[in-house]
């Protein structure tokens, strides 16, 4: 009987001595990757709260780009295969607990990472990321502010946020007779799309457009009635919405109730997201957005071929049309993937100076990072909403459709 | 002057909408004592009954809000029985802790079931606009606005005309004596409820039909209807309409004279004001503040 007893302790005691060792041993752990046939990557997600809708859809693109890896048989590091081992948490759609997370993982010994949604909680995790040694491929964390800081461990496959509106200001500079004379900024106050305004703003007037004082709202504000009625008296030829699908939505809506008729309404990100034509019916026609990514994207790779293959291969696993957020948190991964194979190893700082040096043509678009980490290489896309479906209208190279101009019955 | 004039009539209108969001909050919280924070997570169910009313069997979101209402009536009825009474006389901080953990179950539920999408319950009407000279007066909102000033007086007639309504506010008084004279003490919390979670209910109906919603919405018009609900006063039938016009108009104007951002940060200024100067609310009775239940 004392024999048993003490057979168990000694179980117990070698076990969790093991269990300690794992802990404090995390970088040969990682470095025994390829070995081991398996490359950790740690992801904390907006499974719940605020941002779950955007959450879900990053994990799906994490989780299709993990399948599709795998089914090729893994990542080539250095002749050795490692399949790809995502693992997933809950940061409850808030930016300090998406960096603690970042954190647990790293003392798991994790150390490459995806990003979680928005730019908020993504340079939470970048302070957090730079602290511990570890890189991140961001997916979805656009806001500029993440790379003036200096950080050299964060690369950002997305365009950055100064061109969500840019880009909707180019295509109407370019596409649009007669040529709208004056253009009015409604901002959510978030700094993201703050930051997404001073870049439309500082675009606008390089192209000789008039710009009216911009309007600010609280980000998640259903009503923007108070910025429309200041916006109404000065007769704007375009209002341009730096704004989430909320308050797109309720700009569209109130627009309407106050009776505001531009020659087009123009609303960033709102737009491409399914539930922007579901939620509004016949008054979404015409909006303009922009999107970081569309089906008929230039470009392929040989984890997922073209655009469009992406969007098969999306609608055959998740039963829904491929969002751009899928095909970001996608191209993260991806980019892991390709730095790895090109490092030779899974050693955060060898993927980090691959990364550094990746320059490939892939599904998403061109992935290359400048010095901040930040890939401008890549242009987006201007969608409009034509027969309740979003088209790609701008760049020319890749429209689908001509933007339809006017865009409102004035 | 005209955005002024716009102002002030889109404030009002939105003022009618939080007010018929608050109303039940503020009733249960005045009858009896609780704080619901759940009641944010009642209004998105109610929302997304009436959407589903309109999805499936083509039903006006004015109509569909009576199936809103009646289920949330017979669901708030039974939370409240087999639940929320386990903790009626506890502290306030454990009501508090049940209702948020309720919220938080409800949310979630909703996630699964509905998704996190936006939705919205998509009119002919709800988005046209009368015109009154150069002041738009949109239909959707003005029909919502009606409808929570009519729930206002139909309570008031309720709680003052009934034996039931009156059996609420005597219960909602003094607990002990209201069941010496024979209330059903238990039943009068379980139909307060109730009637809370069914004004819940059409609430959410009205807010599908103006605007988005998605289960992450629950917590801001728990948040809201609280501000209401102190800024209006407790243990008045009005009170609820009163906050609620006081906050849209405040919102309104802040909107339309100060930078944007601000008009948060106006309508919690404007109820910490009122608080000083009259800490009962606007026009709620002091009584409400200071009972002892037995």
């Amino acid at each position: 009987m004392r024999s048993r007893r003490l057979a168990l302790a000694s179980v117990i005691t070698a076990s969790s001595l093991a269990m300690a060792g794992c802990g404090s041993k995390g970088e040969e752990q990682i470095e025994g990757a390829a070995s081991s046939g398996r490359l950790a990557i740690g992801a904390s997600l907006s499974l719940t709260g605020q941002l779950a809708r955007e959450g879900l859809l990053t994990k799906e693109g994490y989780q299709l780009c993990q399948d599709k890896v795998n089914a090729k048989g893994g990542v080539d590091i250095g002749g050795k295969k490692a399949r790809l081992d995502i693992q997933y948490q809950d940061d409850t759609s808030k930016p300090d607990v998406a960096a603690q997370l970042v954190d647990q993982f790293n003392d798991q010994g994790v150390k490459l990472i995806l990003s979680s949604y928005g730019s908020a909680n993504t340079e939470a995790q970048a302070a957090v990321v730079e602290r511990n040694g570890q890189v991140m491929a961001d997916s979805a964390g656009a806001d500029n502010k993440i790379f003036s800081k200096g950080y050299e461990r964060t690369f950002a496959v997305l365009s950055p946020a100064t061109e969500y509106a840019s880009s909707i200001v180019k295509a109407i500079a370019e596409l649009a007779t007669p040529k709208p004379r004056t253009i009015a900024f409604l901002s959510a106050d978030d700094g993201f799309s703050k930051t997404v305004t001073q870049g439309g703003i500082k675009t606008a007037e390089g192209l000789g457009f008039t710009v009216l004082d911009s309007q600010f709202f609280p980000s998640g504000a259903t009503d923007v009635s108070s910025a429309l009625t200041r916006v109404k008296g000065k007769n704007p030829d375009v209002i341009i919405g730096s704004v989430h699908l909320v308050e797109g939505v309720a700009i569209i809506k109130q627009a309407r109730e106050l009776e505001v008729t531009p020659a087009a309404f123009g609303e960033t990100v709102a737009p491409p997201t399914p539930d922007f034509a579901k939620s509004l019916g016949a008054q979404a026609e015409n909006v303009l957005g922009s999107s970081q990514w569309t089906h008929v994207t230039a470009g392929q790779d040989k984890y997922f071929g073209t655009a469009k293959d992406y969007a098969r291969d999306i609608q055959a696993k998740f039963g829904h049309a491929p969002e751009y957020h899928n095909a970001e948190a996608t191209a993260a991964c991806l980019s892991f993937a390709l730095a790895a194979e090109k490092a030779g190893s899974s050693d955060a700082d060898k993927v980090r100076d691959a990364l550094s040096g990746l320059d490939t043509e892939s599904f998403f678009g061109r992935i290359k990072f400048d010095a901040t980490g930040q890939n401008i290489f890549k242009p987006m896309s201007v969608i409009q909403i034509q027969n309740g479906k979003a088209v790609t209208v701008w760049p020319k190279e890749s429209a689908e459709a001509k933007m339809i101009w006017p865009g409102t019955k004035q | 002057m005209s955005a002024f004039l716009q102002a002030t009539v889109y404030g009002l209108l939105q003022g009618g909408l939080l007010a018929l969001v608050a109303v039940g909050f503020s009733l249960v919280w005045g009858v009896m004592n609780v704080v619901n924070l759940a009641h944010g997570a009642f209004v998105i169910l109610g929302a997304y009954i009436g959407w589903g009313m309109h999805q499936e069997f083509g039903l006006d979101p004015f109509l569909g809000m009576f199936v809103s209402a009646a289920v949330l009536f017979a669901l708030g009825y039974v939370t409240q029985r087999l639940l929320i009474n386990l903790v009626v006389n506890g502290p306030i901080f454990i009501t508090l802790l049940l209702t948020f953990g309720l919220e938080l179950v409800m949310v979630q539920g909703m996630n699964l079931a509905f998704s996190a999408d936006f939705r919205s319950i998509e009119t002919s009407y709800a988005g046209e606009s009368l015109a009154l000279g150069s002041v738009r007066v949109p239909v959707g909102r003005l029909l919502a606005f009606a409808l929570a000033v009519a729930i206002t007086f139909l309570l008031v007639a309720l709680v003052t005309r009934t034996r039931t309504g009156m059996s609420i506010m005597a219960t909602g008084m003094d607990r002990g004596a209201a069941r010496l004279m024979g209330i059903r003490a238990r039943h009068v919390y379980a139909l307060t409820f109730g009637i809370a979670t069914a004004l819940a209910g059409m609430a959410g109906a009205m807010i599908g039909t103006v605007g988005t919603f998605s289960p992450a919405a629950a917590g801001s018009f728990t948040l809201m209807s609280f501000v209401v609900a102190v800024l209006g006063g407790l243990g008045n039938m009005y009170g609820a309409l009163a906050g609620g016009l006081v906050i849209g108009l405040v919102q309104a104007w802040g909107g339309q004279y100060l930078p944007g951002t601000w008009v948060n940060a106006l309508a919690f200024l404007v109820l910490i004001i009122v608080l000083v100067v009259r800490p009962t609310g606007l026009v709620g009775k002091a009584f409400y503040a200071a009972r002892l239940e037995v």
